[in-house]
């Protein structure tokens, strides 16, 4: 064995441990903090399969963003722990079998009988100076410009529905619109009364005429 | 020595952890979505093993787009969940019982 | 020409539609709400628009590949489209009255729409793994957010929540399927898989465990049996104008995908996947006839007759032969027609506050208005597949072709599963004419609504009549577009 397989072997083993705690965890807040982890260790093996862009942009987007915003909601929610945890363990005796038989199944089919290392012979490393990036990035603008170009449209689509879904004018909120306050007219704010003088007293009558405009 | 089998197996591992989360966790919707995450990350180790032993960019290129439509996914399946905790105070799939098959 | 201008040209009904949902989203902006119904017009002018150039620029049996072989321009992608812009336009005539009554006409609405027919129409046309599974998650994020539109209705969001699972769940097993065939055929073009398989591709069963998750995500996609648990919640909670959308346009979607997947690309695998289908056709029919007869709410009646309408169009699969292929657009076709038709009614009967999806919301409906009365007829008749309507036909030429492939003791079943299913279909008809009406509230519908379910429901009994025409259209798309 040699180095890159004892990576292989450690970051494999991280993953798997990772991802059963992001299933088996109490706290919403944890399993989202093992996914985190996984999302690393898998970004790891991506890089022992020299797709350095992918495991890069799975960081950046996954960890960075998506997380995050995953941890957001958890936290803006308030959650009753207790009661999600409820029937967890009555599904276990179904769901444990099923996936151990699944698992067994396709570990067979996807064994060292097809895909061992005497069938499928390692391939040679890419020359110093090879540039994944460089190469992904030439393929997705010219062979691959119309799924792009959908790519565009569904990220288009998911602002649409996210804003759609969620924002909410507040019947509450307290604004000022400057444009509605410039275009105020005197005629706007002021009424002219006219009233009968008092004959009896007149400066006093003038003065509150003068109050009321 | 590590061959393609052992990423493929790893793959099948991750898929396996998924699904049984779903299984498990129905009552805990954001519980589900991140087993639906880690779900797409095994699919995508598939493809980015496949790719590189096949020697074939188009794997890693297929992994791109899953990326960024599992981000949009992600993003409207959150919307979704804060309307649902909007209209019902919970995330608790046992009060999710109106609509009965 | 050069190639990007070639390209451009293939997909121009693609590039209208998506100007016009971002205009649309635009426009919306600066309308005030008393002329929100321009929206409307532009959407339906969109659609028409789009319609004109599809069929302008059709060549009869070509098929040109552009965006080097990821896109494909063939006599059956024209067709469906086209399908495809009458049936949402006509849809958008049958709700508009239904959401604009329940706060749902906005901008959003008719953009998702129209992006959601763009997922459809690159399902349609997609000739590379990526391209189709692109279109696929552009139709199923619209329909995610369109469930979850009427957003303070409880049901509906619960009804997204579940639709959304469920939906990524099936992406992920569909994924992981593709993942195994470009393993083992190291391309994702729909083409060149299917060139890698006749050349004896060696791992068998690899191939097989990619097609076992195929077929699952498939299942899920369709509503077929045993992965038909979100149809009858998603059809009860969604708004009724979105119910008619999911279960009538994106079955044509559906449809394609399956055709573009299995036949053009797996068809050398096709004793693998006969089988599975074949399993899946005969629950969905046995489940979804079954269980529609104890239904009291409509939607979900028709949600499990949809279930058993997969089963039928399965068996048009299930033949692997050109007739079969031929006989299941057919069927599409009619289903589509039909399910427009049943929806319509319901849409018609429904007011503000009131959805008129119980079953018994349908009684006496003769005495409200017997010319409604008879349009639901013909559709119930036409679910049923009573022999003078368009549904009669299309179970006939279903079976037939599964016939010719030789599962007699299959075509026998389905056969005595439609009489039984035609039980729940007759009892609509009988509460609409031997029972006394709950309420006497006047039907009010727009005028264009009116004439189009009219329309749509004789056309039910016209092409059942006179089928020959369809069939040559269905006959003409199938055969020109691959051998």
């Amino acid at each position: 064995m040699n180095f890159n397989d004892y990576v292989f072997y450690v970051l494999a083993a991280i993953l798997l441990f990772a991802g059963l705690r992001v299933i088996t965890s109490r706290n919403p807040v944890h399993a989202a903090l093992h996914l985190v982890l996984a999302f690393f260790t898998a970004a790891g093996i991506w890089l022992l399969l020299e797709a350095e862009f992918l495991a890069i942009a799975l960081v950046l987007v996954y960890v960075g963003a998506v997380m995050v915003l995953f941890l957001f909601v958890v936290m803006m929610l308030d959650i009753n722990l207790d009661k999600l945890r409820e029937g967890f363990w009555e599904a276990l005796p179904i769901a444990l079998p099923v996936g151990i038989l699944m698992t067994l199944e396709m570990v067979m089919i996807l064994g060292s009988k097809h895909f061992g290392v005497d069938r499928v012979a390692a391939p040679t490393p890419h020359p110093a100076g090879y540039s994944n990036t460089a190469e992904l990035g030439r393929q997705l603008y010219t062979d691959y410009l119309l799924p792009f170009e959908l790519a565009s449209v569904v990220l288009l689509v998911a602002i649409v529905a996210a804003i759609a879904l969620t924002l909410r004018d507040r019947k509450d909120s307290k604004f000022i619109d400057p444009a509605e306050q410039v275009k105020v007219k005197r005629a706007d704010r002021i009424r002219m009364v006219s009233m009968p003088a008092d004959v009896e007293i007149p400066a006093a009558a003038e003065t509150e005429g003068k109050d009321k405009a | 020595m590590v061959g393609l089998s052992h990423y493929l197996i790893l793959g099948s591992l991750l898929f396996a952890i998924s699904v049984v989360g779903i299984f498990l966790n129905r009552k805990n919707v954001i519980v589900l979505l991140m087993a639906i995450e880690l779900m797409l990350l095994a699919v995508n180790l598939n493809f980015i093993a496949f790719s590189h032993y096949l020697q074939d960019t188009a794997g890693q290129v297929f992994v791109f787009f899953i990326l960024t439509v599992a981000a949009a996914e992600s993003a409207i399946g959150l919307a979704i969940l804060v309307v649902l905790f909007r209209n019902l105070k919970t995330i608790n799939v046992d009060d999710i019982n109106s609509l009965k098959g | 020409m050069n190639a990007i201008q070639s390209d451009l040209y293939a997909a121009l009904p693609e590039i209208i539609i998506l100007c016009m949902a971002m205009f649309v989203l635009l426009l919306d902006l600066f309308l005030k709400s008393h002329n929100r119904s321009l929206i409307y017009i532009f959407t339906q002018l969109g659609l028409a628009a789009a319609a004109v150039v599809t069929a302008c620029t059709h060549n009869v049996s070509v098929v040109s590949y552009a965006f080097n072989g990821m896109f494909v321009d063939d006599p059956l992608s024209d067709v469906l489209k086209l399908m495809m812009y009458l049936t949402t336009s006509v849809m958008l005539v049958y709700t508009r009255q239904y959401v604009s009554l329940r706060d749902m006409f906005r901008g959003e609405y008719f953009a998702l729409t129209l992006f959601a027919l763009l997922g459809m129409m690159i399902m349609v046309s997609g000739q590379h793994f990526l391209t189709l599974y692109m279109g696929l998650e552009l139709l199923s994020l619209c329909l995610y957010a369109l469930v979850a539109m009427d957003r303070d209705n409880p049901r509906a969001t619960e009804a997204a929540m579940k639709y959304f699972v469920l939906g990524a769940l099936s992406s992920g097993m569909l994924l992981y399927g593709m993942s195994m065939l470009y393993g083992v055929t190291g391309t994702l073009d729909v083409a060149e898989v299917a060139n890698a398989l006749l050349q004896g591709a060696p791992d068998r069963s690899v191939l097989v465990l990619g097609v076992v998750f195929l077929i699952a995500g498939l299942g899920f996609k369709l509503g077929a049996v045993p992965f038909q648990m979100w149809v009858p919640d998603v059809y009860h909670g969604a708004p009724t104008a979105v119910t008619l959308f999911i279960g009538s346009v994106t079955k044509l979607a559906a449809f394609a995908f399956m055709i573009r997947l299995l036949i053009q690309g797996l068809y050398v695998l096709a004793i693998d996947w006969q089988g599975m289908l074949a399993i899946m056709a005969v629950l969905s029919i046995l489940i979804g006839n079954i269980t529609a007869i104890a239904q009291t709410n409509l939607k979900r009646m028709l949600a499990y007759s949809t279930i058993s309408h997969v089963g039928y169009l399965l068996y048009g699969f299930m033949s692997a032969g050109t007739n079969g292929y031929v006989s299941a657009m057919f069927y599409i076709m009619a289903y589509v027609l039909m399910t427009l038709g049943g929806f319509g009614i319901m849409l018609l009967l429904s007011r503000k506050g009131f959805e008129a999806d119980n079953l018994e919301d349908l009684k006496g409906l003769n005495q409200r208005s017997p010319w409604y009365a008879f349009l639901m007829l013909i559709i119930m008749f036409s679910m049923a597949g009573v022999p003078p309507t368009l549904g009669f036909y299309a179970k006939f030429a279903v079976l037939q072709a599964a016939l010719q492939a030789g599962f007699v003791g299959l075509v026998i079943f389905a056969v005595v599963m439609a009489a039984i299913g035609g039980f729940y279909y007759l009892r609509v008809v009988k509460l609409m004419y031997f029972d006394e009406p709950l309420d006497n509230t006047p039907i009010k519908a727009p005028i264009d609504m009116k004439v189009l379910l009219s329309l749509n429901a004789l056309l039910l009994l016209a092409l059942g009549m006179f089928p020959q025409r369809l069939m040559d259209i269905c006959a003409y798309a199938i055969t020109h577009s691959f051998q």
